[in-house]
């Protein structure tokens, strides 16, 4: 194990992708992500690596999709507002399996919004701004070794599976430091020799392109993007789970929240509540299945989040009715303390609220 | 057990620098911690803050809205903060800029004059060293050793000839007789 050592969640984004083999970094800077782009603008150039700082986001994307379709490691980085103006660029990237890395370290939203920390882009990182049927896939770290290893990750799962991979973070991790080791980058190298366009010299030629000749072939393209959607739903699917054996109740969260919603459940324990926790890893594809099962047994759900209710529909899809599902939240600003969410928690089961907007 | 500290002061005066040797302190005394700048707008008004989080277990909230001890370098961010400290917590204040005043009767004061002590060794900036000497006094898990590698940690190779001004400065704080509590 490397030794620990006190790391900015952005630089540790940065660093871990150079070390996951990054060979072409493209952005344009936005608080509060704007470290990543500042670090490598310098360690890319150290390392004879690739760095553009990008007229635009829309440039940065389409950039990203030029490098992955040679078979470069590639991504950027940005932050919600700005992550709104990639998203014809991930439905088209999507479309050609690239293996495109995206960092978003999410700030308030709608609009312009401003830069604090908050959760409002689940529905964009899961569901997409894009057109046509596609499905990114998205890993939402909650520490800064996280931000680490599932950079890591998303390198592997953007490779592995020939699909765009984001990592959704947030303000507060980007900004926040915290004692965390880089280690090696833990994955096998994959091959894209089959498929790169690398200059047909002794071979046939090759196209990228994701616009189909007929309705059959669009038909046939789209059906094979889902099966290898439910392939990584089936091998990657990844969530934390703390004593949900005998839970009464479970709060999900996910990202920088699955923290608070670790104290909480030690808070209520403590006071005799049977609480349990799931924090999924992966938001896309998302633990639907294990939440489906423990609502076998568990009749209270209650979903934690830094916007007005997005990650909550999934849940309550997952749960399928065989549970009650509630929401504590509040929609940005200073995120949600212990405290509010244990009062928010007995609040909901002494039924004084439907769900508890704080 | 966990615990929040908020170091806040004027841009310039070595709040963020300071707040980063006390979270590379706590890590090398074994604790679980992060470390959270203010990064908005506020940074651009001229007060700075950070707030430094320690734990036993995985730290809770990062961004927490009350506060186990404040240290505030400057009277604005006295008059800011006074209001979140917990009660029974502590502000620790830079009496040279600070009015020596006990607002409130349920939390612990403790005045220092850090600048005129940096200034009596010929920097002022070393203000935020000497309310880290402070500190180390009041946490027992910090110590010199501890602190000296944390300055160590935190100062880039280009800074590193400044460790030694920087310790003086704590050592400062930490002799008790700087502090009126």
């Amino acid at each position: 194990m490397a030794e620990k050592q006190l790391l900015k969640g952005n630089y540790a984004i940065a660093e871990a992708a150079v070390k996951a083999g990054c060979e072409c970094y493209f952005g344009y800077p936005i608080t509060p992500q704007t470290e990543i782009g500042e670090y490598l603008s310098g360690r890319m150039h150290e390392l004879g690596r690739g760095y553009v700082c990008a007229e635009s986001e829309l440039a940065a994307i389409n950039m990203v999709i030029g490098a992955t379709s040679t078979g470069a490691k590639a991504m950027t980085s940005s932050s919600s507002c700005a992550v709104a103006l990639m998203q014809e660029g991930l439905s088209y990237a999507c479309a050609d399996e690239l293996p495109v890395v995206l960092v978003n370290v999410m700030r308030a939203g709608p609009g312009l919004g401003y830069i604090y920390p908050a959760q409002g882009d689940y529905f964009q990182a899961v569901y997409g701004g894009g057109n046509g049927d596609y499905k990114l896939t998205v890993l939402a770290p909650s520490t800064v070794q996280e931000c680490i290893d599932l950079t890591y990750r998303a390198f592997y799962l953007a490779q592995k599976y020939r699909n765009p991979t984001m990592v959704l973070a947030d303000g507060l991790l980007g900004q926040m430091m915290e004692p965390a080791s880089f280690g090696e980058y833990p994955y096998p190298e994959i091959d894209n020799s089959s498929w790169a366009l690398t200059g047909a010299k002794g071979r046939e030629g090759r196209a990228i392109y994701s616009c189909a000749r007929d309705e059959d072939a669009q038909n046939n393209h789209i059906r094979h993007l889902f099966q290898k959607y439910d392939l990584i739903a089936k091998e990657e699917t990844d969530w934390e789970e703390m004593n949900t054996e005998d839970a009464d109740i479970i709060i999900v969260a996910f990202g920088s929240m699955g923290r608070n919603i670790k104290a909480t459940m030690r808070e209520l324990r403590a006071k005799g509540l049977k609480v349990g926790i799931l924090r999924p890893i992966t938001l896309s594809p998302f633990p639907s299945n294990r939440l489906n099962e423990l609502a076998d047994k568990c009749k209270q759900f209650i979903v934690v989040e830094m916007n007005m209710g997005q990650m909550i529909k999934d849940v309550k899809l997952a749960v399928n009715g065989k549970a009650k599902v509630d929401l504590i939240n509040r929609p940005v600003g200073q995120w949600l303390s212990v405290e509010e969410i244990a009062d928010g928690v007995q609040k909901i089961l002494n039924k004084e609220v439907a769900y508890a907007s704080i | 057990m966990e615990k929040n500290y908020i170091i806040a002061g004027f841009g310039g005066q070595g709040v963020l620098f300071a707040g980063k040797v006390l979270a590379n302190a706590f890590m090398l005394a074994g604790k679980n911690v992060t470390w959270y700048p203010c990064y908005g707008a506020e940074m651009r008004g001229g007060t700075v803050n950070c707030e430094i989080v320690v734990s036993d277990e995985e730290v809770s909230s990062v961004h927490k809205q009350d506060v186990d001890c404040v240290i505030a370098l400057n009277q604005l961010s006295f008059d800011r903060f006074i209001s979140k400290v917990k009660k029974g917590g502590t502000i620790i204040c830079n009496s040279s800029l600070v009015e020596e005043a006990r607002p409130r009767t349920d939390i612990n004061y403790v005045f220092a004059p850090m600048t005129d002590k940096a200034i009596s060794m010929g920097n002022h900036k070393l203000a935020n060293m000497v309310s880290l000497g402070v500190v180390s006094n009041i946490e027992t898990t910090l110590n010199v050793a501890i602190m000296e590698k944390a300055v160590d940690m935190v100062l880039p190779e280009s800074r590193k000839k400044l460790a030694k001004s920087n310790m003086d400065a704590l050592m400062l704080g930490i002799d008790k007789q700087t502090t009126v509590c």
